[in-house]
């Protein structure tokens, strides 16, 4: 290799062809992805994060806490994600379009993150997170940082947002603990953590060990895949759930057993000559 | 043709660059080794520190490993590369005021990128922790330092091309161009969504695939040969190698995007990409194999080093299948596969270029041989005992983790002993080169020193390898 | 201090010199002028392994990069016809538009409120024949009807299709999911109505006002 320009070229078509490759053509492919209009709810999906919620990504991405967490659900199959309750389908491209800074991590020291509003049986809300903050948990670290142990002023009310602690975390008499604006945006942004819509791209696919699967279902009407799921009407909140904990979950929703006359799935045109 | 004096005033001309590389290389060992112990007792017990926000896990494990990566993999990489391309041209280093400016901005940059990770300028990214204000620094700095090296490279008194040119010469293109591009999609106009991420794992693959190996290779094929005396056997089949790490190296960017949201062809052509490298292994392998036999401390880590590339690139295809990556991702074992290639490989391979190096660059041995094998010992001892605490714990979190009744504090609290044995081996290793930036300085320092040029041995011709 | 020996950890001997290194590997090339080219061919061990990468992934690409296309996210997703499994749960979906709109009126309990607004459990008109409730969702109902032996006419049922004067305008999707929900709830066991036979209806009758008993009894 005398000759040093055609090194030097030869090296810059490597870099450029493995950024071609996988930059570009990914960008290609992803660099346009729109939300998607759903009929039915007649909305898009994802939607923007509120301004409180993206405030408190940055908290997140400043105290570095994908760290030890991830938000991105695989798919089932993959992993306990689904049945841990972090999420019902496999987060896919569009989850993360109006995330300016995804923070989709490597190592789950902490469970997932994905869908933390929408935890099956119940999603914690801001208080239990703020909670869990200031305490901690096994294997996470407490973040007292992120607030302010305060004098209760004298004759007066404690602060509507003061943290309810009990046995050895609670404040002396007079004092109290109260978010800073940093906690209470982390809060809001990991309470707005969720992906209720399944797009088409993320129901789950048959593998290719599943051919009996489609024959057992009855004739099927062939619904075009935009049909959106939101199986779980509303979550139940009767039980805060800890989060550093990892609620086990019931069973994930599953599509209507093939004794119910349910639809079927999505079948190509050859199928139909069964109906 | 008589030969040249191992130690000529040519060497000594570029001594003053590269000693200011090196000791700034050891400086951040040592500080990344002292965050590295912080977060590892973090990861033991999380309340370590806790109160304080500086030392938060997740702006800690970040300031380690930019410490590391770009304090000390760089400087110290950056140094042998240039030392190596300035003997193979045979006169003194070239430009050398820009190397010096290079380097101090290039300290500057990594240290206001420690210090804004420990005020929270995070990035969220793997091998990605300098902040946005840093990266243009690094970047100007990089190609500063990289000016002497590619006049000797371009400038050489013979025109032949050597495996330590073609590496050299690559490590010392290629880091601005990631740098920049990195710079451009990801912070100053950034792409959407997913893509960051799959742009993020692009720019670590190839910076360890086509940075941080490169400059390690090119001290290794010099090394071996210089030691042993002997040509490399199937040399012929160098270039192949050098070609196939460059081309498939950063299709790899998709490794650890398994089961993500990217489509599926980006992991799947990582592994296919993981597969091909160990072609580039196979060669590396056989030509690098006789300095198993060197028998002196250089080829003794280089050897160690090989062998942990090796490895790593098994692991690597390994654990790139999906039906693997189901028990080993997102667990402690990429961190040990992370510390098996930086650690393992490219760290003892500079170290040994270093210890081949240093006497060559000031003329003098070094200072004490027990400094010097005591190194070596707890550095082997160190990482092996690191990777077996971090295999071990990741196999208890894998298993763990597939079993949805387990919750994760629970995890935690089971990997409790592999990550105190973890603490232990990260405290070997800081042993370990505090003893070897102790005798750095010592060796360097001219007060004490004691030894004479004429210790040097007359190097006779290389004989060609009998395979 | 004393002359190192030749393993003295302070020092590593070098056994060949840079030029010599540089000559002697370059002399392998056979690139030097004095000498006729030649090239060594790949010993047949490593061309087997580059052939064997190259062949493994080839077929690896083929069966799981799913078509390079950026919808597969599931890499063992069948190749050959790139199908979407979409397992959609009517039921599901029904019963979420029924909690959102229907159940105002006809209550959760499908009950519906006395003289004002029929049930739906048990109703001869949920369980008879399935062209006749889904007109009556497309369409909406006027005047009295009688469900279980009582009569209603206080409210009309509003034109939910995708017709004129609807308010709603749900797909043809939609009012199947609904209607296969109702039909399996509180004790209902009729079966379920596909988007098709709701197309169907729709197409077949066009625009119209809304239907009456009498009318709707005349369908089978």
């Amino acid at each position: 290799m005398k000759n040093n320009f055609l090194y030097f070229l030869g090296v810059f078509a490597a870099l450029g062809i493995s950024w071609a490759g996988i930059v570009l053509g990914s960008n290609a492919q992803l660099g346009n992805l729109a939300p998607y209009y759903d009929d039915n709810e007649q909305a898009t999906f994802p939607s923007w994060m509120a301004g409180q919620a993206a405030r408190g990504q940055l908290v997140y991405k400043d105290l570095g806490c994908v760290a030890c967490h991830t938000q991105q659900v695989r798919r089932p199959g993959f992993g306990s994600d689904q049945e841990r309750g972090w999420g019902d389908r496999q987060s896919v491209a569009r989850d993360y379009i109006y995330q300016p800074f995804p923070q989709l991590g490597s190592a789950r020291i902490g469970p997932d993150l994905a869908n933390l509003g929408d935890r099956k049986p119940s999603a914690p809300d801001a208080d239990d997170i703020l909670h869990l903050l200031y305490t901690g948990g096994k294997g996470m670290p407490s973040y007292r940082f992120l607030f302010e142990k305060r004098k209760v002023g004298v004759g007066a009310q404690p602060a509507l947002d003061a943290l309810s602690l009990t046995g050895s975390q609670k404040p002396a008499e007079g004092w109290e603990v109260v978010p800073t604006n940093r906690a209470t945006a982390l809060a809001a942004y990991l309470v707005s953590l969720k992906n209720p819509y399944t797009f088409p791209e993320a129901a789950p696919v048959a593998a290719a060990k599943d051919d009996e699967v489609k024959n057992m279902n009855p004739a099927a009407p062939n619904p075009p895949p935009k049909a959106g799921i939101d199986a779980n009407a509303e979550p139940d909140k009767t039980s805060p759930a800890m989060v550093a904990g990892g609620t086990p979950m019931a069973s994930p929703p599953t599509p209507a057993p093939a004794g119910q006359a349910a639809a079927s799935p999505g079948a190509p045109a050859p199928q139909q000559g069964t109906k | 043709m008589s030969n040249k004096p191992e130690y000529t005033p040519v060497d000594s001309a570029s001594s003053c660059t590269l000693l200011f590389l090196l000791a700034s290389a050891l400086g951040w060992l040592v500080i990344g080794g002292v965050l590295a112990i912080v977060a590892a007792l973090q990861l033991h017990s999380p309340a370590f520190l806790a109160h304080c926000p500086v030392f938060t896990y997740g702006r800690v494990t970040v300031m380690a490993e930019t410490s590391f990566v770009y304090g000390w993999l760089a400087n110290a990489g950056l140094a042998l590369v240039l030392w190596v391309l300035g003997r193979l041209a045979g006169e003194p280093l070239r430009a050398q005021n820009w190397a010096l400016g290079g380097t101090l901005f290039w300290n500057v940059g990594v240290t206001a990128a420690v210090v804004g990770a420990a005020c929270g300028e995070l990035t969220g990214f793997s091998l990605l922790g300098l902040p946005k204000f840093v990266q243009l620094i690094l970047f100007a700095s990089y190609i500063a330092i990289a000016i002497p090296g590619l006049l000797a490279w371009t400038g050489r008194l013979r025109q032949v091309s050597f495996a330590s040119h073609w590496y050299g010469a690559a490590a010392l293109f290629i880091f601005p161009w990631l740098i920049s591009i990195v710079h451009v999609m990801l912070f100053a106009v950034p792409v959407r969504g997913v893509l960051q991420p799959i742009i993020a794992g692009w720019y670590a693959q190839c910076a360890w695939t086509l940075w941080i190996a490169p400059l390690f290779l090119c001290v290794a094929y010099y090394v071996v040969p210089k030691v042993t005396g002997k040509t490399m056997p199937s040399y012929e089949f160098a270039s192949l190698g050098f070609w196939t790490l460059l081309f498939v190296g950063g299709l790899t960017g998709g490794r650890h995007l398994i089961g993500g949201p990217v489509p599926a062809w980006i992991p799947s052509l990582a592994v296919v990409s993981c597969a091909l490298l160990l072609f580039h292994t196979l060669i590396v392998f056989l030509n690098l194999k006789g300095g198993v036999c060197g028998g002196t401390v250089a080829t003794r880590f280089i050897s160690f080093g090989l062998a942990a590339y090796i490895l790593g690139a098994l692991v690597d295809v390994v654990t790139s299948f999906h039906g693997i990556a189901l028990h080993t991702q997102f667990t402690l074992f990429d961190e040990a596969q992370k510390q098996l290639a930086l650690y393992g490989a490219a760290t003892t391979v500079l170290f040994g270029g270093i210890y081949f190096a240093l006497p060559r660059i000031t003329g003098k041995a070094w200072f004490s041989g027990a400094l010097v094998k005591a190194h070596l010992t707890l550095t082997l001892a160190g990482i092996l005992l690191l990777l077996v605490s971090l295999v071990l714990a990741s196999v208890t979190q894998s298993q763990e983790l597939l079993d949805k009744n387990i919750p994760l504090g629970d995890i935690a609290g089971h990997m409790q002993v592999w990550l105190s044995g973890a603490i232990v081996a990260q405290v070997i290793l800081l042993l370990g080169n505090v003893a070897f930036t102790a005798n750095f300085y010592l060796t360097s320092c001219r007060i004490l020193n004691i030894s004479a040029p004429a210790w040097f041995a007359t190097p006779a011709a290389t004989e060609t390898h009998v395979s | 201090m004393s002359e190192p020996s030749k393993k003295d950890p302070r020092l590593d001997q070098a056994a060949s010199s840079d030029e010599s290194v540089l000559d002697s590997h370059e002399k392998l090339l056979g690139t030097r002028p004095d000498e006729g080219a030649r090239y060594a061919l790949l010993p047949i061990g490593i061309l087997f392994a580059l052939s064997a990468l190259i062949l493994f992934s080839g077929t690896y690409l083929n069966r799981y990069a799913g078509h390079y296309s950026p919808a597969v996210f599931n890499e063992t997703a069948k190749p050959s016809t790139g199908e979407v499994a979409v397992k959609v749960d009517p039921v599901a979906m029904g019963k979420t538009a029924f909690n959102a709109v229907c159940i105002t009126c006809h209550q959760a309990t499908g009950q519906g409120v006395p003289n004002i607004y029929p049930p739906l459990a048990g109703s001869e008109w949920v369980n008879g024949p399935s062209a006749r409730v889904i007109r009556i969702v497309l369409y909406g109902l006027k005047g009295d009807v009688h469900v279980e032996g009582h009569v209603f006419n206080a409210a009309a049922m509003p034109v939910f299709g995708q017709v004129s004067g609807s308010a709603y305008n749900w797909s043809d999707e939609k009012i199947a999911a609904v209607l296969t929900y109702v039909r399996q709830e509180w004790g209902n066991k009729a079966g379920p109505i596909s988007a098709d036979d709701v197309s169907a209806a729709r197409k077949a009758t066009g625009d119209r006002k809304e239907e009456s008993e009498s009318e709707l009894q005349t369908i089978k």
